[in-house]
């Protein structure tokens, strides 16, 4: 009763507000959280997801082995010229690199604590990029003779 | 009375008056700083965060930014919330965001610029209790999920202290001196999006604290502890947390040395 004495609290801010969302956001249901993201009590301490070495040391050490590779990867081309083993491995360590950023961006912004199955969609959307730049990678090398020489191209053009 | 004393004295009297009212207050013009104030309160939630001002003289006021909320809150307006303790940066109580930046208001001096306005926030990206007193409840639960207390299997055969070598005590410098004032953790992108899954620099580093620990012996399950994508490694080294330290702290190596520890785990 109290609550709905005060002044204001009936006003249609709500509705306001959720109409001047963007169309894309409006449609998405998200999970609600707990008040003040608390779990349990207050005493308790918060529970860390189950351990994985894929999802935590694993995957970021193989990120850092590739962000390094792809230095001396990357500048070889540009002095010495390219062959088809070096071009591959430039490709393949790049798709994985760009790979592992958009992941992190999804972890980060599509999270599944709050976007539930969304964050499965966007993970697997991303796979499918990923598959269709691999493909796209594949026919480069087979055809235009590696993206080295494809850039070259362009640089020169 | 020491004044009277002085006046009724005969010694040169009006040299003596003269330089007197020099250096009284009501001879120095005022120096009116404004501060501006972020004010919410849970009585009234119908009422949306406002920013309220307030103008303090500089020359009655201390040099730090919480004596003039304290002359504030003392002389103009009571109701004005915030923590406070010690005021000499040692418990933590009084970190917000004072002009941009996440610190200890006992710590951070007063611009003199008159012209400018101060603006102090409460830490961003918190729950708000009122005005600047966020609500540290989740920060202090993951600050007890890293068990920050020794732990051992064996205990020393004289039953006495466990002892620890002059080199491994100095791997704590630079660590124990956190106060979990929580000023790098609320000032992380990372912690702001994720913060009730990433642990965040402040609780991350007194992990680290407890796993060089060379007295502790529950290395392997701290480790396993942040063995997923989100307690950990949703540090992608912005190095907010090691800018805004307000005891010049460097939460971003110390997360640099857990993953590297996990590395070679």
């Amino acid at each position: 009763m109290l609550a709905l004495s005060r002044v204001g609290l009936s006003s249609s801010r709500s509705l306001t507000t959720s109409f001047f969302k963007p169309v894309l956001i409006r449609g998405i249901k998200t999970i609600p959280q707990p008040p003040g993201h608390i779990v349990g009590t207050v005493n308790d301490a918060y529970i860390a997801p189950k351990p994985s070495k894929t999802h935590g040391s694993y995957h970021w050490t193989s990120e850092r082995f590739v962000s390094v590779g792809l230095v001396p990867l990357v500048l070889t081309p540009l002095f010495t010229g390219t062959s088809t083993l070096l071009d591959s491995s430039l490709s393949a360590l790049l798709l994985y690199h760009v790979y592992a950023g958009f992941q992190s961006c999804i972890i980060d912004y599509i999270p599944k604590r709050v976007y539930g199955s969304i964050h499965n969609y966007a993970m697997w959307l991303l796979t499918f990029g990923t598959g269709v730049a691999g493909y796209g990678l594949y026919e480069i090398e087979t055809k235009e003779g590696g993206i080295a020489s494809v850039i070259s191209k362009v640089w020169k053009a | 009375m020491f004044r009277n004393l002085l006046r009724s004295n005969s010694f040169a009297p009006v040299v003596r008056s003269s330089a007197r009212t020099l250096a009284t207050e009501a001879s120095v013009p005022a120096r009116l700083k404004t501060f501006q104030i972020y004010r919410w309160s849970p009585d009234t939630p119908e009422i949306e965060p406002k920013m309220q001002s307030y103008e303090v003289d500089l020359n009655k006021c201390g040099p730090m930014v919480l004596d003039a909320i304290l002359k504030i809150k003392n002389e103009q307006d009571s109701t004005l919330t915030f923590r406070r303790s010690c005021r000499e940066g040692i418990c933590g109580s009084c970190a917000m965001n004072i002009g941009g930046t996440n610190t200890l208001a006992c710590l951070c001096r007063i611009d003199t610029d008159t012209n400018k306005d101060l603006k102090i926030y409460p830490l961003p990206h918190m729950f708000i209790v009122r005005d600047l007193v966020p609500d540290l409840t989740h920060f202090y639960k993951q600050y007890k999920s890293i068990q920050p207390y020794l732990q051992r299997e064996t205990h020393p055969a004289d039953g006495r202290e466990n002892l620890q070598s002059i080199e491994d005590r100095a791997k704590l410098d630079g660590l124990y001196e956190c106060i979990l004032c929580a000023c790098c953790s609320t000032s992380c992108p990372s912690y702001w999006w994720n913060q009730q899954e990433y642990l965040g620099p402040a609780v991350l580093m007194q992990a680290y604290r407890w796993l060089i620990d060379s007295r502790d012996e529950a290395g392997k399950l701290r480790r396993e502890m942040l063995q997923n994508s989100m307690s950990l490694y949703r540090c992608h080294t912005i190095m907010n947390c090691s800018r805004t330290c307000p005891k010049g702290l460097n939460p971003g190596k110390a997360i640099a040395e857990i993953k590297k520890q996990l590395a070679f785990d």
